[in-house]
C-alpha cells in the first residue's frame, strides 16, 4: 500500500490500508450491481486489472531497478519479493513449482484487499480479488511473457490461505509483419 | 455470560438480536424494546454539550428480577443492549465494558464489509460467532 508521490525519490508515501480496502470494496460491489452475474464481474475485474498491469509495469521497472530475468523462477522471485512488497506491502511465498518449472503458486497469508469482506451467499462464484490476476497478466505481457493467472484458493471461500496459480505459456516474440517468418 | 445481545439502529429498529435460551426469545425482545426508552432517557437527560463528550458505555439501564440490562450507544447513535443473568454476580462492570468494546469493534468490521448495506439486518457469520462466544463463555 505504499505509493510514491514524486517520481525518482526513494521515499514512499503510506496510505491508509482501510481507505484502500474500502475503495476496492466499493469498486467490486458497484460492479456486482452493474452486472447480472458473477462471471461477468470476474471478467470485468480481470480486464481492469489488465489495464492497470500494462501501465504499472512501466512504473515498476522505473522504480525497482530490476534487470532482465533469465528464467521464470527469477520472475517469480521478483513478483513476490519486489512487486507485491512495493504495491501491496505483503510478501507472498512461492511454492508448488511444477516439475517443468513453468508453473508456480503464490501463497498470500493475508490479502489486504479482503480485510472486512465476507462474501454473501448469492455471490458464491465471485472471485473477489480477480483484479490481481489481471494486473499480473497485463504486466508480464508487457515484458514478453504470456501467462495464465488464476485463483485456486481463496480465504473468502473458506480456504486457509489465498493461492494464486501462475502458468507460463510462451514468450511473446516481437511482432513480425504478417506473412514473414 | 450474556443471555441476550441486541444491536439497534439509529432509528430504533433492530439490526441484530440473539438470545439464549431461544425459547424465551419473545420475552427478550420485549426486554430490549423496553430498555430503549431508558437509553433515550439517559441520553436526553444529559445536556447538549455533555452528549458530545459522554462515555459510550451507559452502564446498567435497569435491573429486573432475573436479569440486568446494560446499554452502550455509539457516536452514530447505534445502540447495543446486553441482558445478563442477575445470578451471575461475578460479572464486573469492567468486564461488561470490555464486552461492549469487543462488540463495537466487531460491529465496525461488519460495517466495513463492502457487501453490507448500512441499515440492513446483520447476517455476518463472523459477528454471529463473536456474539455466540460472548454468550457461552461463562455459563
Amino acid at each position: 500500500m505504499a505509493r510514491q508521490g514524486s517520481r525518482g525519490g526513494a521515499e514512499s508515501k503510506k496510505m491508509s490500508s482501510e481507505l484502500f480496502t474500502l475503495t476496492y470494496g466499493a469498486l467490486v460491489t458497484q460492479l456486482c450491481k452493474d452486472y447480472e452475474n458473477d462471471e461477468d464481474v470476474n471478467k470485468q475485474l480481470d480486464k481492469m486489472g489488465y489495464n492497470i498491469g500494462v501501465r504499472l509495469i512501466e512504473d515498476f521497472l522505473a522504480r525497482s531497478n530490476v534487470g532482465r530475468c533469465h528464467d521464470f523462477r527469477e520472475t517469480a522471485d521478483v513478483i513476490a519479493k519486489v512487486a507485491f512488497k512495493m504495491y501491496l506491502g505483503i510478501t507472498p511465498s512461492i511454492t508448488n513449482w511444477s516439475p517443468a518449472g513453468d508453473e508456480f503458486s503464490l501463497i498470500l497469508e493475508n490479502n489486504p484487499l479482503v480485510d472486512f469482506v465476507e462474501l454473501p451467499d448469492n455471490h458464491s462464484s465471485l472471485i473477489y480479488s480477480n483484479l490481481l490476476c489481471g494486473v499480473l497478466r497485463g504486466a508480464l505481457e508487457m515484458v514478453q511473457m504470456a501467462v495464465d493467472v488464476k485463483f485456486v484458493q481463496d480465504t473468502l471461500k473458506g480456504d486457509g490461505v489465498t493461492e494464486i496459480r501462475m502458468k507460463f505459456i510462451r514468450r511473446i516474440e516481437d511482432n513480425l509483419p504478417a506473412g514473414e517468418e | 455470560m450474556a443471555v441476550c445481545i441486541a444491536v439497534i439502529a439509529k432509528e430504533n429498529y433492530p439490526l441484530y438480536i440473539k438470545s439464549t435460551p431461544t425459547e424465551n426469545e419473545l420475552k427478550f425482545h420485549y426486554t430490549v424494546h423496553t430498555s430503549l426508552d431508558v437509553v433515550d432517557e439517559k441520553i436526553s437527560a444529559m445536556g447538549k454539550a455533555l452528549v458530545d463528550q459522554r462515555e459510550l458505555y451507559l452502564g446498567l439501564l435497569y435491573p429486573t428480577e432475573d436479569y440486568k440490562v446494560y446499554g452502550y450507544v455509539t457516536n452514530s447513535k447505534v445502540k447495543f443492549v446486553m441482558v445478563v443473568d442477575s445470578s451471575n454476580t461475578a460479572l464486573r462492570d469492567n468486564e461488561i465494558r470490555s464486552m461492549f468494546r469487543k462488540l463495537h469493534n466487531s460491529y465496525t468490521d461488519v460495517i466495513c464489509n463492502p457487501f453490507y448495506n448500512p441499515g440492513d439486518q446483520i447476517q455476518s457469520r463472523a459477528f454471529d460467532n463473536m456474539v455466540t462466544s460472548m454468550m457461552v463463555q461463562v455459563c
